[in-house]
């Protein structure tokens, strides 16, 4: 085990952390529906509202006339994006004029130019028709490797650029801008010396294909203003629907924290797609307006956002004769998306790339970024971190020419736990290898080898990455002992990661409570969140959590013992023992805090565990304990994968039917190495989540767009597939716990990082030994294999 | 009572839930009493009145219907669009918000109700066509304790994340186990493979459900003194919710 920081890293044996089947403190009520999401929420004499949305991908509008749709009897406002109210929400001190909402759409069905209010949904949609808007069409960038040719038209000027994103990683070293493609680079080592070093050289095209985030819940809020005098002057905005960023809308809106009320503890499915759109973010103005509250609500073709952005990665690698790469040569068109894109699938990829995993220190990442006007990636795309797959693929290859074993190949070319230089094995990725053979009962077999008893032909895959964990987060936590009880005042709203359960656990483990006793107060007013870094925050949460259930234990057994030694009189009513009657002898008297524990419920005396008093006879003080902090930097984040800690492997068997070219996944495996399971149930369920994910974008999903238009023509639930119930094997997982990450007793996330573009991709070339890019649906099978 | 006492100390319970589910279903308007324009908010007292005023003040603008639904055996009146989804009026008008919008086009089943014994997709239905019909929703489901063992495995399996799909599925493996009681776990996949669940719990589900039909075979148990509600407390949040926003007509 790792020298684990912080109080109890080192603990052995667990009651409550790593048990599964605990209910979730809310799964009640999202079982029953009686639980409101953003859309959910209505209010007496509520408006509604919607935007006027592009319907070109790229287009101008030069005028509106709103007079026919001012006309119609039940609509409220029409604001225009001139109007004073947009013009001052929009933009920053130091710039120029900025409206909130824009003239130029760069996507399909972009919120541009009008906003209308009215008293139903219908009349928003009629409003909207009766709007006569002049609009002038602008070229458009759909296919990136056509956009990124230097005589295409330009699709995006400075005036339309915001502030860089949060993620970008400027090249201060590229070359200028040209047309719509940036350019990124990243180098290191000598690549021509990685090349004199090759025995052999492979060139090969991986696409990493775009997929769609659509949030299971339409984004939507609803908002009022309420007389509040108790808050200072002004009135107070209650909105529903802002999800996590309450106090970001109450700032747009000039609003403090103490007066921006949101009750809400649902947030509903985010997949780190933590943008906010802007329906949930333009009610307060609009109730403003007009008096009342407004609703305004997505659909969901208005909600196809990319979780994944496309790239086509073109790649050289060289490598022994022995299979060790000796060079990377990385070239990629990357989708930089409509203004506001996330860097993240993008130039954040060439940080936390999968080649620094390697021994092999002679690394080229050239990538041409294209604007585009495909859609928009907002704030972290869930997927895939990142273009970890072309890697795979490179393993696959190798181990392909060679006639070996991929696993054998990712063995000998993965450096050590501390640097690129160092040699030693990694015993987080040996322990998943040698448990991963086994429990899959892995032979692995050259391409078009091995055929099933039914004709069909079999193919198997192997990936590994690194297990991350953030650690950008620091966390604010509390907990309090009132009434005998231990409380952990939380912020909300929920997701569904299960992190407040997990810090309940911890606190249940850290304070010999049983998970039950522990009661988790939900209040938007607090401070602490577990979600920082999306579900890898819950390990990292709990890490500082524990600290401060250790700050509140040493309060508590201080408490005791005060209570013990000045014991409170009798009460006339019998409280606390009772007025006359004989107290029997407090065992606590005369200790020392070091001298006891708190198990099951109790205090007890550690030298005579039947020495004990029940903690709500402890003390009867009210005692709070904080803990501002988070884990030391995880190695994910600090060594971008040229340090390994936790690792986790995952493999795939496939069945391919040549004549229908339809794939069957026969085995999906997972052995993974989380450190430390903290919540079992959810931990399995994340491994389910990514699968299910990898699956979708492997064999189903895909965008469709007119390139001519620019149009998406699938951006609905009937026409662009997610997998059903029927469509997806369950996967098989085995975990371990080395123990050697380093939140909470050695925990590290896990989440995004077995998300993959090509592991089922992989599993089908070596069923029938020709490429075929994701989505491999049985038409593009049968194409490859050049029977249609 | 303020929000903060409210808010204080909550783990939902099956008791809570379906005290809550309970209280929505009883929220839920009866009879129309007053008659609002729906384009400029003048109140009438009768639906005629409401036409006349249509005449003469929005002549070309649609009128509004009335109609009667069976929601979780209780009849409601209410005044509508005549293009409203019976998704919309189960929102707007009852304040039942347990069938979900999701898809708007009869892709995921996040919006079921069963009608008549048959799960259907409420954001497909005109609410007028359901007249007539015996409608249950997931509340209607939720304030049954028959169901309780399914709703316990749903919590105990972790059958959601996000949870925002979760009630058409939990409505769905009702109709299953009303026709089925005692399904495979193919017959699972197969009468749930109309509901998508963006989060992948897809596997939870057939888990859960087995896990309720094995307790609902067992004897009834001896009846337990029923423990307290769990608080009129709306879980959209710490409480202010209940009964807010039943969309008056």
């Amino acid at each position: 085990m790792a020298d684990i920081v912080g109080i109890n890293g080192q603990r052995e044996e667990f009651r409550v952390v790593g048990k599964p089947n605990l209910p979730g403190v809310l799964s009640y009520a999202l079982a029953t529906g009686v639980a409101k999401f953003g859309t959910d929420y209505t209010a007496p004499d509520m408006l509604f509202a919607k935007f006027l949305r592009s319907p070109y991908a790229h287009a101008k509008i030069l005028s509106i006339d709103a007079t026919k749709a001012k006309a119609i009897p039940g609509v409220v406002d029409v604001i225009l994006w001139d109007d004073p109210d947009l013009m001052n929400l929009g933009g920053s001190p130091f710039g120029p004029p900025k409206s909130y909402l824009g003239t130029v759409a760069h996507q399909e069905k972009q919120e541009v130019g009008a906003i209308v209010v009215a008293e139903s949904e219908e009349l928003c949609e009629e409003a909207l028709r009766q709007l006569d808007v002049q609009w002038e069409v602008l070229p458009h960038v759909i296919d990136l490797r056509k956009g990124a040719e230097p005589d295409y038209p330009v699709v995006r000027g400075p005036e339309d650029e915001g502030p860089p994103d949060m993620f970008s990683m400027p090249d201060p070293n590229a070359p200028a801008k040209q047309g719509n493609v940036s350019f990124v680079n990243k180098i290191e080592g000598d690549i021509e010396e990685g090349y004199k070093q090759a025995d052999y050289i492979i060139e090969y095209d991986t696409n990493l294909p775009a997929f769609a985030s659509h949030i299971p819940n339409p984004p939507a809020s609803i908002a009022w203003w309420e007389d509040d005098p108790y808050h200072g002057p002004g009135k107070s905005l209650h909105i529903e629907g802002a999800v996590q960023r309450r106090e970001n809308v109450g700032q747009m809106y000039h609003v403090p924290a103490e007066k921006t009320i949101q009750e809400g503890l649902f947030q509903g499915g985010k997949y780190c797609d933590w943008g906010l759109r802007m329906s949930q973010e333009i009610t307060p103005l609009l109730a403003k307006r007009t008096g009342r509250p407004v609703r305004c609500a997505n659909t969901r073709e208005e909600t196809f956002d990319f979780l994944m952005n496309e790239r086509f990665c073109h790649l050289r690698v060289g490598f022994t004769k022995e299979g060790l790469i000796t060079v990377i040569d990385d070239n990629s068109i990357a989708d930089n998306g409509v203004p506001g894109s996330s860097a993240f699938g993008v130039a954040q990829d060439q940080g936390y790339g999968p080649y620094y995993t390697l021994k092999c220190q002679n690394i080229s990442q050239k990538y041409k970024v294209v604007d585009s006007n495909r859609g928009k990636l907002y704030t972290s795309g869930q997927h895939c971190p990142f273009n970890w797959d072309t890697l795979t693929m490179a393993i696959a290859i190798i181990a392909e020419k060679l006639g070996k074993d991929p696993i054998d190949i990712a063995k000998l070319n993965l450096h050590g736990p501390t640097s690129q230089s160092d040699t030693d094995e990694v015993p987080s990725f040996e322990a998943c290898i040698e448990a991963g053979r086994k429990y899959t009962d892995w032979n692995w077999h050259p391409a078009r080898a091995k055929r099933l008893p039914d004709g069909r032909l079999h193919g198997a895959s192997f990936r590994y990455q690194m297990c991350p964990r953030h650690a950008f987060s620091g966390y604010d936590c509390k907990l309090e002992l009132r009434g005998g009880k231990v409380h952990m005042p939380t912020q909300g709203p929920c997701t569904g990661i299960y992190a407040v359960e997990a810090n309940a656990m911890v606190v249940a483990e850290e304070l010999g409570l049983n998970y039950e006793d522990v009661i988790v107060d939900f209040d938007y007013r607090e401070k602490f969140t577990p979600v920082g870094g999306g579900s890898d925050g819950t390990t990292a949460s709990s890490w500082a959590m524990k600290e401060c259930a250790n700050i509140l234990k040493q309060k508590i057994l201080e408490s005791a013992i005060k209570a013990a030694e000045n014991p409170p009189a009798p009460s006339m009513f019998g409280g606390f023992g009772g007025f006359g009657r004989q107290q029997a002898p407090n065992p606590l008297k005369g200790m020392k805090p070091e001298d006891l524990d708190m198990v099951g419920g109790n205090i007890i005396v550690k030298a005579d565990p039947s020495k004990s008093i029940a903690l709500a006879s402890a003390t009867q003080e009210n005692i709070f304990a904080t803990y501002s902090g988070r884990p030391p930097a995880a190695l994910w984040s600090t060594g971008m994968g040229k340090m390994l800690d936790t690792m986790n492997t995952a493999y795939c068997e496939v069945a391919v039917d040549e004549e229908t070219g339809e794939v069957e996944i026969l085995k999906l495996s997972v052995v993974a190495d989380p450190g430390k399971v903290m919540r079992l149930t959810s931990l399995e369920s994340q491994i389910d989540q990514v699968m299910f994910f990898s699956q979708g974008c492997q064999l189903l999903e895909e965008y469709v767009f007119d390139e001519r238009t620019g149009v998406r023509l699938n951006a609905n639930m009937i026409d662009y597939k997610k997998p059903t119930m029927l469509d997806v094997p369950s996967v098989n997982r085995k975990f371990l716990e080395t123990r050697a990450g380093n939140a909470a007793y050695g925990a590290n996330g896990i989440s995004h990082s077995l998300a993959n573009t090509h592991l089922i991709i992989i599993a089908i070339y070596n069923a029938i030994g020709v490429w075929v890019d994701p989505p491999a649906t049985p038409d593009k099978v049968l194409k490859a294999l050049g029977k249609c | 009572m303020d929000k903060q006492e409210k808010a204080g100390g909550i783990r939902v319970t099956f008791e809570a839930a379906q005290a809550q589910a309970a209280a929505a279903i009883d929220a839920a308007p009866s009879l129309l009493t007053q008659y609002r324009c729906p384009l400029c908010r003048k109140v009438f007292a009768c639906y005629d009145d409401l036409k006349t005023h249509y005449a003469m003040e929005h002549a070309g603008s649609i009128l509004p219907i009335t109609i009667s639904l069976n929601v979780n055996d209780k009849d409601s009146e209410m005044l509508i669009e005549p293009n409203w989804t019976l998704l919309q009026a189960l929102q707007y008008r009852l304040g039942l918000t347990g069938a979900k919008h999701m898809c708007e086009r009869g892709a995921c089943g996040s919006c079921t109700v069963i009608i008549d014994g048959r799960p259907m997709l409420s954001c497909h239905l005109l609410a007028v066509e359901c007249e007539g019909k015996k409608i249950t929703t997931v509340e209607g489901i939720a304030a049954d304790k028959k169901w309780k063992p399914l709703i316990d495995a749903y919590c105990k399996w972790d059958a959601m994340q996000c949870g925002y799909c979760t009630p058409g599925f939990l409505v769905t493996a009702k109709v299953l186990l009303d026709r089925n009681p005692n399904p495979t776990e193919q017959d699972i996949k197969e009468a749930l493979a109309g509901n998508i669940c963006i989060c992948g719990t897809y596997p939870r589900h057939a888990q859960a459900i087995l896990e309720a039909v094995e307790v609902m075979a067992r004897p009834p148990e001896e009846p337990k003194p029923a423990p307290g509600p769990g608080g009129p407390g709306g879980f959209g949040g710490f409480g202010g919710f209940g009964g807010f926003g039943q969309g008056g007509n």
